[in-house]
């Protein structure tokens, strides 16, 4: 059985006159199972794989190495389906004519899948919003799925559709399966990819070299037959006449929830996460409260965890106001870290975009702010890839120089790993 | 030390050493007689002191004398009438517990609250939140307001009959409440009532639990006592006498109920309750007919508000600010001083005089005496203001003396509510019961 658990971190004192309290949450599954096993519906995974034309050669080759090598992954059981991506959205299996558009998993099933990935040819455009749509449709042919999930992979730019048509197709799906979303070279547009990857509760990465795909496929698909546990929802309760200012997961990754709020009832917002596997998620809650008078004591939010309707872990997020300076002013170590993980990748992309365009002293600004917030917080993942951007001249006080004809890739690479947080170092 | 102000008459019986032949040793176990039948029907009569109420809606075991629960708030008589009935003031230590404090047991674990007797049973059971009247939640907190649920200790009712009243509460700024209170009262206005008021030092370890003991161990000792109809003199040394016995019996029970650490118990445990022992204040006031008796140690106070004529104070402060008024310092000045609290009496096992001064004072028109911890009196000293603000707060709350004083309480907390605050309230008839004045 699945267990959860729910910490709250936070200083829980307000100075007089204060009314926000931040508190960040960490919440933790474990035992979670297998994808599809705990009795509460079917796992059901989509490969969706790009075809169009600037494929051909050594990417499509690779994804279909990488296709094949995630269809071994998937679970006896599960259903599944693969579909080749291009300015239309086409089955590639179950064979197009085949009586069912999507079947369960068995020895023939995946070999038969891997007869028709290897026919997957490259040739034609990208019209990304209609592969979206196909494999909600497929979805919607196995009703006993309630876990669903897609591998999306391009290597270029949405073309065949403008970005609210793209957009569209993304609301039209949002809700109904979960899509890790990855970019294969330096032609596709990562704010299109992200704005995917964030939507349908899934992750964003960028592949450098074609070889690259089979290993991180596997890694995917391996990653989602461990989530075990489906439908996980944080639910955040604030009191009458509060406002809730935010909700974000701040790791592994951070995502913006707020707007995601679907009310449970007038009190109480949930906000959804998708299906889990024995992990950690830290989350960052921001409640903005009337004003009480020194010494008085109130519960500022409950957070919880739930799985379909049931809440299985919770966690109370309080506000005592005190004028112990002491004990006011002391600042949270995890929500002031993750505080400044949220400032990094805010100004890693604002700092890219300023040079893209032309605006130097911004994106040095920016950029100078970001190598400071991830050389103090020990990011160096992303300090790694902002040194490829940059020449940093002085990490602690922020002080750097933009780095001439720096690489596409690389440049795209600090953008993908600009959510990618760290935890407090101890 | 008392103050002599016109129209009040106030006799000062300082360090008498009165024996009280006509008053026996205390009856502790004082069934009230002809209890108005207030209880649910199913109780085992009203007769024995040991009845216990249940709420009706949590099974809380209710306060006697109370009229909501104190655990969710239900109102215990229905339907609440605008006058409470009155209740027998039945021996409230059977239902309303001493929490055997532990060596390093958390001031602030829920187990310190005064019941102990409920089971954990009424956790599970939906309580009434205080200040939005929501639910409380099993996490102690409200679902609506998320205000935390109050906790017995930290606030509580008592009105053991229609006439008297009191409210003990927390206040805003104290995580403890060292307050407390015991009242007693007949069923009948103008007939004997017993107010008692400890307020616990706060710089000492355990000072509710002092406080608390303290308090009940006077009222005990002064409840079920009847002078007779003596003249007004005897009655005034009887009730002196009781009155001291009544501090000695409280002055005991804070060193029972804290039971300071023995030297074997380590040198730093004996070193701390060494320097800081737990200790309270102590202010008992007794009406009986038109006579007001009042005795006391430290800064807890007792009023008289009749309607018409002069309000007094008729405790004389034993802090630093009441000595130099008593000297003549303005009281303003004196009150303002950083010293001011600086209490020279009080009871306690570092304070070994614990004979409390006594007055008396003629309760010989309609008015209010009025029992309070410094949490009060600090929004609203002179007797004079205090007596105004008692005249709004009872247009607003009704008379009902246990509203009165609530209304005084939140008043208190409207002010910022930096002490425990603590009230309690007999309200005076005119010409109640000429016993012959003395």
């Amino acid at each position: 059985m699945a267990e959860f658990a729910v910490e709250v971190f936070q200083n829980e004192f307000l100075a007089d006159g204060a009314t926000d309290v931040h508190a960040v949450v960490r919440t933790t599954v474990s035992g979670a199972g297998s994808a599809g096993r705990s009795g509460s519906g079917d796992a059901a995974e989509i490969i969706i794989i790009d075809t169009s034309g600037s494929m051909a050669g050594e990417k499509i080759s690779a994804a279909r190495r990488a296709a094949a090598v995630a269809v071994d992954q998937i679970l006896d059981g599960t259903w599944f389906a693969v579909i080749g991506g291009t300015e239309v959205a086409t089955r590639a299996f179950p064979f197009p004519n085949a009586e069912l558009s999507i079947v369960r998993m068995e020895p023939g099933a995946r070999a038969a899948a891997r007869t028709a990935i290897g026919m997957m040819e490259a040739d034609g455009g990208t019209a990304i919003g209609s592969w979206l749509r196909l494999a909600d449709e497929l979805f919607a042919k196995a009703p006993s799925a309630t876990q669903r999930h897609a591998i999306l992979l391009t290597d270029g730019k949405n073309q065949h559709e403008t970005r609210s048509e793209l957009a569209s197709a993304v609301a039209a799906v949002r809700g109904s399966f979960q899509c890790d979303c990855r970019g294969v070279g330096a032609d596709w547009d990562v704010a299109e990819l992200r704005l995917i990857a964030t939507d349908l509760l899934g992750s964003l990465e960028l592949l450098r070299e074609p070889r690259q795909l089979a290993g991180d496929f596997q890694a995917l698909m391996q990653a989602a037959m461990n989530r075990g546990v489906a439908d996980v929802a944080l639910r955040v309760w604030a009191p009458q006449g509060a406002q809730v200012l935010f909700v974000k997961q701040v790791s592994p990754t951070l995502e913006d929830l707020t707007a995601r709020r679907t009310s449970v009832n007038p009190l109480t917002g949930s906000y959804p996460t998708g299906a889990w596997k024995d992990e950690t998620r830290d989350y960052q809650v921001a409640v903005r409260l009337p004003a009480k008078p020194v010494g008085a004591e109130q519960l500022a939010a409950r957070v919880q965890l739930a799985v379909g309707d049931e809440v299985v872990a919770n966690g109370l997020i309080k506000a005592m106001w005190s004028d112990d300076e002491q004990l006011t002013t002391r600042i949270n170590p995890e929500v002031a870290h993750y505080t400044g993980q949220a400032e990094l990748a805010q100004v890693i992309q604002e700092g890219l975009a300023a040079k893209a365009a032309g605006d130097d002293e911004t994106a040095t600004a920016k950029l100078g702010r970001a190598v400071q917030i991830a050389t103090q917080s020990g990011n160096d993942e992303v300090t790694a890839k902002l040194r490829k951007v940059v020449e940093v001249d002085d990490a602690e006080g922020g002080t750097v120089r933009l780095k001439r004809d720096v690489a596409k890739l690389d440049e795209m690479d600090l953008d993908v790993s600009s959510t990618k947080t760290t935890r407090v170092r101890r | 030390m008392s103050q002599d102000a016109p129209g009040a008459e106030t006799d000062t019986a300082e360090g008498t050493e009165i024996e009280a032949p006509e008053i026996g040793a205390p009856e502790t176990e004082a069934p009230e007689t002809e209890a108005p039948e207030t209880e649910a029907p199913d109780t085992e009569g009203a007769e024995e002191a040991e009845v216990e109420r249940a709420c009706p809606a949590c099974g809380e075991t209710a306060i006697p004398g109370s009229r909501f629960c104190e655990a969710c708030g239900t109102a215990l008589d229905a339907p609440p009438a605008a006058t409470a009935e009155p209740v027998a003031g039945e021996d409230r230590t059977h239902t309303f517990v001493l929490p055997q404090q532990e060596e390093g047991q958390d001031a602030a674990d829920p187990a310190a609250a005064p019941v102990d007797t409920a089971d954990q049973a009424g956790a599970s059971v939906a309580q009434v939140c205080g200040q939005c009247g929501g639910t409380i939640a099993a996490d102690g907190y409200c679902e609506q307001c998320g205000a935390p649920a109050v906790r017995e200790r930290d606030h509580w009712v008592e009105q053991p009959s229609e006439w008297v009243g009191g409210v003990c509460d927390r206040g805003i700024r104290h995580r403890r409440n060292e307050d407390a209170m015991a009242l007693s009262a007949d069923p009948q206005p103008g007939g004997v009532a017993v107010l008692v008021v400890c307020d616990g030092v706060t710089t000492a370890r355990d000072s509710d639990v002092a406080s608390l003991a303290a308090a009940r161990a006077a009222c005990d000792v002064l409840t079920g006592q009847r002078p007779g109809d003596a003249e007004r003199a005897a009655r005034i040394q009887a009730w002196t006498g009781t009155l001291t016995a009544a501090a000695e019996a409280a002055h005991r029970a804070v060193i029972v109920a804290v039971d300071a650490p023995a030297p074997s118990q380590g040198r730093a445990a004996a070193q701390a309750a060494a320097s800081s022992p737990p200790s309270c204040t102590f202010v008992a006031a007794v009406v009986d007919g038109d006579l007001g008796m009042v005795g006391w140690l430290g800064d807890s106070r007792a009023y008289w508000l009749p309607d018409e004529g002069d309000a007094v104070q008729v405790s004389a402060d034993d802090s630093w600010a009441g000595v130099r008024i008593a000297m003549g310092m303005d009281r303003e000045e004196a009150e303002s001083s950083p010293q001011a609290h600086a209490i020279t009496r009080w009871l306690g096992p570092d304070n070994l005089d614990h004979q409390p001064q006594c007055a008396s004072v003629a309760l010989d028109s309609a008015g209010w005496l009025l029992v309070c911890s410094d949490g009060m009196w600090n929004y609203c000293s002179p007797a004079g203001a205090l007596r105004e603000l008692v005249r709004t707060t009872v247009a607003a709350t009704g008379s009902v003396p246990a509203d009165v004083a609530a209304g005084l309480v939140a008043w208190a907390n409207g002010q910022g509510g930096h002490d425990n605050v603590t009230v309690a309230m007999a309200r005076v008839q005119a010409g109640s019961e000429g016993k012959g004045v003395g």
